[in-house]
């Protein structure tokens, strides 16, 4: 598994493309900037501009959408080139490939929070628009990592979906549809698409937000497992069929 | 012209481009219809004549249907490469700039006919929960409302579309850039003067989602005109290219 990974971590030094989806994640940071210095408002406190640049926007679309499109790049080029072929014949474990990519994806998306963390401070900051604080810092941190680590087994889903496909198409607009039916659940339910229980369990201790039910974290965990666990399984038979 | 044209009808015919794109455009209703359910001072949003329309046509338009549009237009253009026909189409011989040309067009023709297609989903459904509140000269204005929607969001996402074709395996970029452009649209629609001039919302302006005065209006047309100027200086920058 480990070589897996390490050989995936080696095809991404030609993709350069890659890096330069990290840019998405300035942002609303950068919309922050505008959004606060338009309102002129006084007392902004850092939780509010956090909201704004790092909880929100980019953990319901931002991320899912570059995830996906990432997710769908990672499996299509092997496709494109016909090199599953020769990975099978050497023999690599269906399910070790599948979760191969999982991980860069992982890794991917924990690091995109980061710099949306490490922005958002520099955007918060540098125009005066609120202080540094040590306790806003650490949560914002605490939090982006969990945003990080939470969406990529939201998006197994579509990756298992890319993982079944040859094209490129429809992953794409699965990810659009799954990302824009996650944004609109949060409003319905919380505990049926694996974004909205992410955004449940990431907003479950977050200060000054009123739910009209109080957040129940076990359906928003076992929501975001059970997709998971289908997807991984769904992906691993289908891998199986095309050989 | 015509026989690019009808070439590229054909080609996409093949193609199930447009069963997805299609698809998604169910989806979008579905999901928008969901929404409809949400209950606000005890009434459900979409028993109000007229919502679902209004509801369909805009969070479509920001969140999904752009990034649909750019993927047609860039995955007819980008496939002549991954198929390798490119070659043979040159021999023939064909000018490039009139090959994307005629891509743009159709794909001009496939965001018109996704909206339309939007149309009838939305339409039809308001029409099976409340028909005798439908009026016709407000259905007319949606329909109106759609299909420029469509001919001015294509305008507004083309200059996208044409970097692929000189990016070649840009579709990827041209995804991600149209979802990031259509998003921002978002935050620009709340400002009262940028919304007329980028290009995403000023394509709600000239289609009569936003209320907007003459100078407004033609703000907009402006900017959407710019646009479309964009793609043809890219597209001649790429003929020149290939013929030194």
């Amino acid at each position: 598994m480990l070589n897996l990974i390490q050989t995936e971590f080696l095809k991404l030094r030609r993709k350069n493309f890659i890096f330069l989806m990290l840019i998405s994640s300035l942002l609303m940071p950068l919309l922050a900037v505008f959004y606060f210095g338009a309102a002129k408002k006084a007392d902004i406190t850092p939780m509010q501009f956090y909201k704004w640049s790092a909880y929100s926007y980019t953990s319901w679309i931002i991320l899912p959408v570059v995830l996906g499109i990432l997710g769908t790049m990672l499996l299509y080029d092997e496709n494109q080139n016909d090199m599953l072929k020769q990975l099978w014949i050497i023999p690599i474990s269906k399910l070790g490939y599948f979760l191969s990519k999982f991980v860069i994806v992982f890794l991917y998306s924990v690091l995109f929070m980061m710099i949306t963390a490490v922005c958002s401070i520099l955007a918060g900051i540098l125009p005066g628009t609120i202080p540094l604080t040590a306790d806003s810092v650490s949560y914002l941190f605490l939090k982006c990592f969990e945003i990080g680590a939470l969406a990529p087994f939201a998006m197994l889903p579509v990756l298992a979906v890319a993982a079944s496909q040859k094209g490129y198409i429809l992953p794409i607009c699965v990810t659009l549809v799954y990302t824009f039916l996650g944004f609109i659940l949060l409003m319905v339910n919380m505990y049926v698409h694996p974004l909205s229980g992410m955004t449940a369990i990431v907003i479950n201790d977050m200060p000054d937000i009123v739910m009209k039910q109080p957040i129940d974290l076990k359906s928003a965990f076992l929501c975001i497992g059970i997709w998971s666990i289908a997807s991984i399984i769904c992906a691993d038979v289908t891998l199986r069929k095309r050989q | 012209m015509k026989t690019l044209l009808w070439a590229e009808r054909m080609k996409l015919r093949r193609s199930k481009i447009i069963w997805i794109a299609l698809f998604s455009a169910v989806m979008v209703s579905v999901i928008v219809y969901m929404q409809g359910q949400f209950l606000f001072q005890g009434h459900r949003y979409v028993d109000e004549p007229g919502w679902f329309m209004t509801a369909a046509q805009s969070l479509g338009s920001i969140f999904v249907l752009p990034a649909i549009i750019a993927l047609m237009g860039s995955y007819m253009i980008c496939r002549e490469e991954q198929g390798d026909t490119m070659k043979s189409l040159r021999l023939i011989p064909v000018k490039l700039s009139r090959l994307v040309g005629a891509k743009l067009v159709l794909a001009a023709f496939m965001s018109v006919l996704l909206y339309a297609f939007l149309f009838i989903i939305t339409f039809s459904t308001e029409a099976a929960l409340h028909f005798s509140l439908l009026k016709s000269a407000a259905v007319l204005n949606f329909l109106k409302i759609y299909l420029l929607q469509g001919i001015c969001l294509f305008f507004a996402i083309s200059p996208i579309i044409a970097i692929v074709a000189v990016l070649k395996k840009g579709y990827w970029i041209s995804l991600i850039f149209a979802e990031v452009y259509s998003f921002a649209g978002l935050f620009v629609g709340m400002q009262n003067t940028a919304r007329f001039i980028y290009p995403v919302t000023a394509a709600f302006c000239v289609s009569g989602y936003y209320e907007s005065t003459l100078p407004q209006m033609i703000t907009s047309i402006l900017s959407l005109f710019i646009c479309a100027c964009l793609s043809l200086l890219i597209l001649d920058r790429l003929n020149r290219k290939y013929n030194s």
